[in-house]
């Protein structure tokens, strides 16, 4: 048997060195072209823009600084540090949750919903991934009108009919953080749910008919068939996702737009995150040096978290057929 | 490639075993699992409604919540249809997506089959790492994007909008790039001894064969056009060449007693379609998605 893969293996290696299908560079041409103008060349014009002291002071007679930007940024006792440091465990928090929550409730809801005794789940699971079938911008700036604390009808809600003091949702810092994982949750949980779902329904029959001869009870059923099914399919989804939610500043932008506003960080407010912070910084203080210099420092973190990925499940990894 | 596309059930529960009498235990937690996801339902579809009633309110007030408007008409309907600008946003989103949406499926089935089908050096790893490289978005190196395109004069251009979103995604490429490789060998083998040359075996063969997928990436890449913002509310920036990103946040954010019914009305009006689209698209990326990580 494996001297039979052996050889099969180096008849197609000896195949694939004979022919080589210069061609292919042909067809791949418009987007390795595309990737390099639109991705690879701003990447690299940006670590340039890092070293340098590009800003509105100095738009067309820039100089080149060395390591000016990041010392500014990383060292704890330049008044800018302030700024990077406490974003960036925000960030990893923000992250974290984001991506921990959802995966938990589409979880939980993708094993109510494969219950064979459950005829109308379909209809369920339609109406549970409307969020995610709406697309962010829309539900995001609409979380925004139904949070607001005056308002709005989360508040009209909580405060008309259950009672409750009203929440100042975008207006305190912990209670937008709050409503940020909140929102992003609800837009998150409905891609885990569909990847949980498809899992669980990959799980051969035979295996939940092994454990019931077995006297496996339901938690042991869960624990040992379900679980480590689930795991495998859906890790190499959860790491990107993570990966996703850490530069997702799309919802946290629409949603609060960075605030409210920070009393010791005259440029970022409580509740942006290192990719917004890039954004603002170049946008709205036309600091192109500095936003650059966080960008950086983004790629670096972005580009460690894929190693881990790579390093850790394999995902992506290529299988020659 | 042990699981194709097809051997998924597409729907939540598989009536292939109807039991009518079920033991207390199960009918006991069948039970409660439809209460907790009726429960959940309501939570997540609330938000909803919420906008769904807004938009047909005419007072613009929300002190008092009302499940179902007192006095009900499309007078936010009317106001967003008479300044004419949302039918603008609209246009300028469609001609938008379409273009990126053209090229993107152009570009991608080209380097899927390169990918799939060819033999060539840097095929074994090239595709990661451009997955990889996506990692990181094009939006963060805005410093770059905004600078070079003042310097150039490019600045409120619908043009330079479509430019800037035209780049090829890796992530399309590797969805279908598995979807090619579940076509059967023989196919192309076949193609290949009746003497067909590569650009044959690519239109003939492998192109409508994986149209299905085309589809849905052309399709997916259109919705996402129609929610992209940050990159359209740095480069355009006069009323004439908002999209609808820019449209419905420059509606809301600011003065959001003022406008909040009409943002309602635009929202519902460009939700249901695009979440339709998306909801049939779906399905088959879902698939994909898990037959993707299944096999490696």
């Amino acid at each position: 048997m494996a001297a039979v893969a052996q050889t099969g293996t180096t008849s197609v290696v000896r195949k694939r060195r004979r022919k080589v299908d210069w061609v292919a560079y042909g067809y791949l041409s418009p987007a390795l072209v595309t990737i390099c103008v639109l991705s690879i060349v701003p990447i690299f014009y940006t670590i340039y823009i890092s070293f340098t002291n590009f800003n509105q002071m100095h738009f067309t007679s820039y100089q080149f600084v060395g390591l000016q930007n990041y010392k500014e940024l990383l060292n704890p006792h330049d008044p800018l540090s302030n700024l990077f440091i406490p974003t960036l465990v925000w960030t990893i928090i923000y992250a974290l949750c984001a991506t921990g929550f959802s995966y938990l409730v589409g979880l939980a809801l993708a094993v109510l919903l494969n219950n064979k005794h459950m005829r109308e789940a379909t209809v369920y699971r339609t109406l549970l991934i409307i969020p995610w079938a709406v697309p962010t911008l829309i539900t995001m700036l609409a979380w925004q009108g139904l949070l607001n604390d005056q308002y709005g009808q989360i508040n009209g809600l909580l405060h008309g009919v259950f009672g409750l003091p009203r929440i100042p949702w975008l207006t305190n810092a912990t209670w937008a953080r709050v409503a940020i994982i909140i929102a992003n949750v609800w837009a998150g949980f409905p891609y885990m749910m569909t990847v949980c779902l498809g899992a669980l329904q990959s799980i051969p029959t035979d295996q939940y008919e092994a454990a019931e001869i077995d006297g496996a009870t339901w938690t042991q059923v869960f624990r040992y068939v379900t679980m480590p099914s689930v795991w495998r399919i859906s890790l190499p989804l959860l790491i990107p996702s993570f990966s996703f939610n850490f530069n997702n500043f799309n919802a946290t932008y629409l949603l609060t737009g960075g605030g409210p506003p920070n009393s010791n960080n005259p440029f970022l407010g409580q509740t942006d995150i290192l990719a917004s912070a890039a954004y603002k910084m170049t946008l709205s203080f036309n600091r192109y040096d500095l936003g650059s210099a966080i960008a950086v420092l983004l790629f670096i973190l972005v580009a460690f978290i894929s190693w881990l990925q790579m390093r850790y499940t394999g995902a992506f990894q290529e299988v020659d057929s | 490639m042990a699981v194709t596309h097809h051997s998924f059930p597409q729907s939540g529960a598989a009536p292939r075993h109807r039991k009518r009498n079920l033991q207390p235990g199960q009918w006991l937690r069948l039970w409660i699992s439809r209460v907790i996801i009726w429960f959940v339902i309501i939570v997540v579809l609330i938000p909803m409604w919420f906008v769904f009633t807004a938009s047909f309110d005419p007072s613009n007030s929300y002190i008092s919540v009302s499940f179902f408007p007192a006095h009900a008409t499309f007078a936010n309907y009317r106001a967003l249809f008479q300044g004419g600008q949302f039918l603008v946003w609209v246009r300028n989103s469609l001609l938008v997506g379409l273009t990126v949406a053209i090229a993107q499926s152009f570009i991608t089935a080209l380097s899927a089959f390169a990918f799939s089908k060819l033999r060539f050096y840097g095929r074994k790893y090239g595709l990661m790492m451009l997955l990889l490289l996506q990692m990181f978005p094009n939006i963060l190196s805005i410093a770059a994007f905004y600078s070079a395109l003042a310097k150039l004069n490019m600045i409120d251009y619908l043009g330079s909008y479509i430019l800037v979103m035209l780049g090829a995604s890796a992530f399309n490429v590797w969805l279908l790039k598995g979807f090619m490789d579940s076509i059967p060998k023989e196919l192309d083998e076949a193609a290949l001894i009746d003497g067909a040359n590569t650009w044959q075996r690519f239109i003939r063969v492998q192109l409508p064969l994986c149209l299905p997928m085309l589809v849905v990436i052309f399709f997916l890449t259109i919705v996402g056009a129609f929610g992209e913002y940050l990159f359209a509310g740095t480069i355009l920036q006069s009323p004439s060449n908002y999209t609808l990103g820019v449209g419905m946040y420059n509606l809301i954010s600011g003065q959001f007693a003022k406008n909040w019914g009409e943002f309602a009305a635009a929202a519902l009006l460009s939700a249901i379609p695009l979440a339709a689209v998306f909801a049939l698209a779906q399905k088959y990326l879902t698939t994909g998605l898990v037959a993707g990580s299944v096999k490696g």
